[in-house]
């Protein structure tokens, strides 16, 4: 479903990313790791379209992301990093604006909007503006956002950061349940998070690939290492080689 | 269709969920209400007795006060145009918004003319004043209501233009501040401009011991400039559709000039594809 192929990033002297490469075939959900500055991100916004790789291709479906932009963000849901919000608006203006771009039909629209807030727990809040919202709130109204119209791919850019332990329990609950139908991308920091929703894990590093495994894998074996741990391992790992 | 619309409506709505719609409406309305009702009480006044201030007869309405008053709207329009058009882009930039837009399934072309009919639908609203002022004209006034409509689509017009250009600096830019002072530096240098070049002579007036090269080269220098500044003022054509004299080449120029700015927010905005 998502296929990533000698993906590279410069920005003027500095490369983001050099040579990342993997896919995520359907109904994956698939944590995609890496230390602050690794090139996550970078690779997430080539592919959903924000900005082009300088070489490289990614592909969503089969589809090019810088020659076929508009097939490929109707088939993505993303959920950017910082969680960018139309301050001014209401949760329900808001989603309702996004529905309509995303090409939900009108007559399934108004369904459409309350499955999502209900999925995200945001019914009460409908009518609020989202600037006042707190930052689980708009968490949720981007997590939202990204849901609506159903898209098959979803790539979230560490949809956990800062919310309390009982959201973060409720989102991962909330992507678990995404299982089967949608092909997840989901990057983060939060290791055990990723044992407990993804199927497997790619990490970067420095803009490289630097380990990818399956986490069932990871448990079987006489040598059965913790994800922090081999975490840990990749970085220092890549770290050495880079020096 | 249906994606411009949608983007056209956040935009337009966004001007009054925050304060800025109303601040510019309101200010419009103050001021263009206030120079309406001075020039027409200066108007009456010069009418009464036109001996006494110089004039032969009554002078011509049309002429000496509704094309005026008209232009003096539009111009006014260039003073506020900046604080319509700076959030277009460079607030989605600040915001990071623009990293949503973009990777929402919508089209360039969907994203730039839903902003900018956003822009020109808050014209529009803006010219509500207009048009309850030109309504009292046409019930007082033995003025043809064509002639006020055509009026109302000049400020229209002026209005459309300024809003190009400030969409295109919005587009360039990172930051509102910086993009509506920019739009507002250029609106002056080209206002001023258009202004001075009303005084200069038709001819340059190179001295007689230059050399004929140099003379023919000068003229033709000069002559390329001066048109430049007064085709550049975005006032220059309006005053003679306000009166209600319809000549192609001033929609024309409006339109082209509209038109032009727009492509440029086109290409500035596909620059992501190849910058680095």
């Amino acid at each position: 479903m998502i296929e990533v192929e000698q993906l590279t990033k410069r920005y003027g002297n500095i490369t983001a990313i050099s040579g990342i490469s993997f896919t995520v075939a359907r109904g994956e959900v698939v944590g995609f790791l890496g230390p602050n500055g690794a090139g996550k991100s970078t690779t997430m916004r080539i592919l959903t379209g924000f900005f082009p790789a300088s070489s490289g291709t990614a592909k969503i479906d089969g589809f090019e992301v810088h020659q076929s932009p508009i097939e490929v963000k109707r088939r993505v849901g993303y959920m950017p990093e910082r969680v960018p919000l139309y301050e001014e608006m209401s949760v329900l203006g808001f989603l309702r604006f996004v529905a309509q771009v995303k090409g939900v039909p009108s007559a399934s629209r108004k369904d459409a909007l309350e499955r999502a807030m209900e999925h995200c727990g945001l019914g009460d809040m409908r009518l609020r503006q989202i600037g006042n919202l707190s930052k689980g709130y708009r968490q949720r109204v981007g997590l939202a956002q990204a849901l609506l119209g159903a898209p098959p791919v979803l790539i979230l850019d560490e949809p956990t950061a800062g919310l309390d332990p009982k959201q973060i329990v409720e989102i991962r609950e909330l992507i678990h349940a995404l299982r089967g139908e949608h092909t997840v991308l989901i990057s983060t920091h939060i290791l055990p998070e990723v044992s407990m929703v993804c199927d497997r894990a790619i990490i970067i590093h420095q803009g490289r690939n630097a380990a990818e495994f399956r986490l069932d894998k990871l448990a079987e074996g006489a040598g059965a290492k913790s994800l922090e741990e081999v975490f840990i391992e990749v970085i220092a790992r890549g770290s050495e080689a880079a020096a | 269709m249906r994606n411009t619309w949608a983007v056209f409506r956040r935009e337009f709505a966004g001007y009054f969920q925050t304060p800025i719609g109303y601040v510019v409406c309101g200010v419009f309305a103050a001021i263009s209400g206030l120079a309406f009702t001075l020039s027409l009480f200066n108007y009456a006044r010069i009418s009464q007795s036109p001996g006494m201030h110089g004039y032969p007869t009554v002078p011509d309405f049309e002429e000496s006060f509704l094309s005026p008053w008209l232009v003096f709207c539009g111009s006014l329009i260039m003073f506020l145009a900046p604080l319509v058009t700076m959030r277009l882009f460079a607030e989605e930039r600040h915001r990071g918004t623009i990293e949503l837009l973009l990777t929402l399934p919508l089209r360039d072309r969907e994203i730039i003319l839903g902003k900018y009919f956003a822009s020109l639908g808050m014209l529009a609203v803006m010219l509500l004043v207009v048009a309850a002022d030109l309504a009292l004209v046409g019930w007082l006034a033995p003025v043809e209501p064509a002639v006020l409509l055509f009026g109302t689509f000049t400020v229209f017009l002026m209005g459309a233009s300024f809003f190009s250009v400030g969409m295109f600096v919005s587009s360039t830019m990172n930051n509102q501040v910086t993009s509506g002072t920019i739009t507002f530096g250029l609106f002056l240098v080209l206002f001023v401009s258009g202004a001075i070049s009303k005084d200069l002579p038709a001819q340059y007036p190179a001295p007689e011991a230059w050399p004929d090269a140099l003379k023919l080269a000068a003229a033709v220098v000069y002559g390329v400039v001066r048109n430049l500044m007064q085709e550049m003022a975005i006032d220059g054509h309006a005053k003679d559709m306000a009166q209600g004299v319809l000549q192609i080449r001033d929609i024309a120029y409006y339109v082209l000039f509209s038109a032009f700015f727009v492509f440029l927010t086109f290409r500035s905005l596909e620059s992501r594809h190849w910058r680095g």
